[in-house]
C-alpha cells in the first residue's frame, strides 16, 4: 500500500510494500513518531511541541483532563484534525519513517494504514453487517473473493464472527451497542491497518461490552499498534503497556502503565491519577 | 484547578488515623503487660488478654473499610501505596497485640511467688520500654512520612536484640535449681515475644519507606544479613 500519490523517491520498504495486499500478521511496522507536533484551532494552539513514539506491538493509552489535547493528538496522527475548518497541524508525524504530512502523501492511504474507532459506534446505517465491514475494501477495488475472505477475517479478528455469522445480511444498526463498536473495529481491521486509533471507544458501552473490547485490544496489539484515548483510568491501567499523561496540550509523563499508576514521577500525574483534579 | 474527591481523601485520612491509633492501643497493652510482668499481676495479665479484642476489632474495622475503599474508589499511585502499607501496619498491630497476649498468658505459669531473678526481670522491662519507644517512633515516622526516622528503627531495635541475647545468657547461667530454670525458660519466651514486637515496629518502618519511595526493601534481611 503506497501512502504517496506520485512516488518520486525510493520508498521505505516496510510501508510501500510492492504487494497490493500486505500480510495481516506483520511485525516491525506500525511505528509512529511525533516530533515537535503543534496543533491549532484557528489561533488557539491546542498541542504544544509534542514529541512521542508509539511502538509496534504495544498498546498506548493517552489520559488527561477534558480539553488537554488527547483527541486532537490522535486525530493529527491520521490527519483527521485538518478536516475541522480552521484547524491545522505543524511539526512532524511519521509512520515507519515516512512523513505523513509530506505534500505528496495520499491522505486516503494514510487513513487506511491508520484506522480509527470513535466514541460512538458509527456503522453505515443503510448497510448490512458484511457490507459495513467490507466497505473500505470495495472502495479500494478488491475482488469479490478477497472481499469475502478479508471481511470474514476482520469479523473473526474483532471477535464478532460467531455472533453475526448467521446474519451477515442484516442491517449493521440492528446489532447491540457493543457489537456495533466491534463491527466498526472490524471495518477498520478489514483494510489491514498498521495502527488503530481508538478515541474513547467504550464510553457508550455497558461494562460487559467494555470488557469485551478491552480483551480485543489485548489480542489486536499483537498485530496492530494501538493508541487509545480514555477518560477511564482503570481502563488505561488494564489495557495499555504504556500510558501518556497530557495536560494543557503538553506531555507531562510517559511511562510503563504500571509505573504511572503506582509511582508516577511527576506530581501533576500523581494529582490527576489519584483524582485530585480533572 | 479545583480539588476533587475531598470526601474520599477525608475517609483515607480517617482510616490512616484509625490504623495508627491501633499502635496506641498496642502501646497501652504493652505497658500493662510490662506492669504485669514486673508485679506478677495475674489479674492485670488477664485484662490484657481480654482487652486484645479491642485491637482485633480495630484491625477488622479498618481492614474492612480499606477493602471497601479499594473496591469503590480504585485508588492508585500514592493512595494505593498508602492503603497497601496500612494493610501491613494493621497486620503488625494485630500481631503485636497477640504478642502482648502471649506474654500475659505466661504470667500465671510462673506462679504467684516465682523464684525470679531480678536482673532478668529488669532486662525484660528494659526490652519492653525500648519496644514501646519503637512503637511510638514507628507511628511518628508513618504519620510524618519520615523515612530517616523509620530507618533509625533498625538501630533502636538492635538494643532490644542485645537485651534479648543478654536474657538468654542469664537463663543459661541461672543455676541448677529446677524451678528457677523453669521460670527462666518461661521468661525467655516472654523476652522472645517482646523482641518480635519490636521487629513488627521495624516492619512498619519499612512500609513508611514504601509509601514515600514506591520501592519496598527490607531494612535488614534476616536471611542474608551480610550482603
Amino acid at each position: 500500500m503506497s501512502l504517496i500519490t506520485k512516488r518520486t523517491q525510493q520508498p521505505s520498504p516496510a510501508v510501500f510494500a510492492a504487494s497490493p495486499r500486505p500480510q495481516l500478521l506483520r511485525r516491525e511496522v506500525g511505528n509512529v513518531a511525533l516530533e515537535g507536533l503543534d496543533a491549532y484551532y484557528g489561533a488557539s494552539r491546542v498541542l504544544q511541541g509534542v514529541s512521542l513514539g508509539f511502538v509496534s506491538g504495544r498498546a498506548t493509552a493517552i489520559i488527561g483532563p477534558s480539553g488537554c489535547g488527547k483527541s486532537t493528538l490522535v486525530r493529527c496522527i491520521n490527519r483527521m484534525h485538518e478536516e475541522v475548518p480552521g484547524a491545522r497541524a505543524a511539526g512532524k508525524v511519521t509512520l515507519d519513517g515516512v512523513d505523513l504530512y509530506d505534500p505528496r502523501i495520499d491522505i486516503v492511504a494514510v487513513r487506511r494504514s491508520i484506522g480509527m474507532v470513535f466514541q460512538k459506534p458509527n456503522p453505515f446505517p443503510t448497510m448490512s453487517v458484511i457490507d459495513n465491514v467490507t466497505a473500505g475494501l470495495r472502495l479500494a477495488g478488491a475482488d469479490r473473493g478477497e472481499i469475502e475472505d478479508r471481511g470474514r477475517e476482520a469479523l473473526v479478528g474483532a471477535g464478532l464472527w460467531d455472533e453475526v455469522k448467521d446474519r451477515l445480511s442484516s442491517p449493521g444498526t440492528g446489532l447491540s451497542g457493543g457489537q456495533q463498536q466491534r463491527l466498526c473495529i472490524a471495518r477498520a481491521l478489514a483494510v489491514e491497518p498498521e495502527v488503530l486509533l481508538m478515541d474513547e471507544p467504550c464510553s457508550a458501552l455497558d461494562p460487559v461490552a467494555t470488557l469485551r473490547i478491552e480483551e480485543l485490544i489485548g489480542e489486536l496489539k499483537e498485530r496492530v499498534t494501538i493508541v487509545i484515548v480514555t477518560h477511564n483510568m482503570q481502563q488505561a491501567a488494564r489495557v495499555a503497556d504504556t500510558t501518556v499523561f497530557m495536560l494543557d496540550g503538553q506531555l507531562v509523563e510517559v511511562g510503563p502503565t504500571e509505573k504511572l499508576f503506582t509511582n508516577p514521577d511527576d506530581e501533576r500525574t500523581e494529582q490527576y491519577v489519584t483524582g485530585k483534579f480533572g | 484547578m479545583p480539588e476533587t474527591r475531598s470526601q474520599y481523601q477525608d475517609e483515607l485520612d480517617q482510616l490512616e488515623a484509625s490504623a495508627l491509633g491501633g499502635l496506641d492501643l498496642v502501646s497501652a497493652a504493652l505497658g500493662r503487660t510490662l506492669e504485669a510482668v514486673e508485679h506478677q499481676d495475674v489479674e492485670l495479665a488477664q485484662l490484657v488478654v481480654a482487652d486484645d479484642d479491642r485491637i482485633d476489632g480495630r484491625y477488622l474495622e479498618v481492614h474492612q473499610a480499606l477493602i471497601t475503599l479499594l473496591a469503590t474508589q480504585s485508588p492508585v499511585a500514592t493512595d494505593l501505596r498508602l492503603i497497601s502499607a496500612m494493610l501491613h501496619v494493621l497486620k503488625n498491630v494485630e500481631r503485636m497485640g497477640d504478642q502482648c497476649v502471649n506474654v500475659c498468658k505466661l504470667i500465671p505459669l510462673s506462679g504467684n511467688e516465682p523464684p525470679s531473678d531480678q536482673t532478668m526481670v529488669e532486662l525484660i522491662l528494659r526490652m519492653g520500654a525500648q519496644t514501646k519507644a519503637l512503637i511510638g517512633q514507628a507511628k511518628r515516622a508513618f504519620a510524618d512520612r519520615d523515612v530517616e526516622l523509620a530507618q533509625n528503627l533498625v538501630r533502636e531495635d538492635d538494643v532490644v536484640d542485645d537485651l534479648n541475647r543478654e536474657c538468654f545468657r542469664l537463663a543459661l547461667e541461672i543455676g541448677d535449681d529446677a524451678d528457677r530454670r523453669e521460670w527462666a525458660m518461661t521468661m525467655l519466651l516472654a523476652a522472645r515475644a517482646i523482641e518480635r514486637t519490636a521487629d513488627n515496629a521495624v516492619d512498619i518502618g519499612e512500609q513508611v519507606a514504601f509509601v514515600v519511595t514506591g520501592l519496598f526493601r527490607e531494612f535488614e534481611d534476616a536471611s542474608h544479613p551480610n550482603p
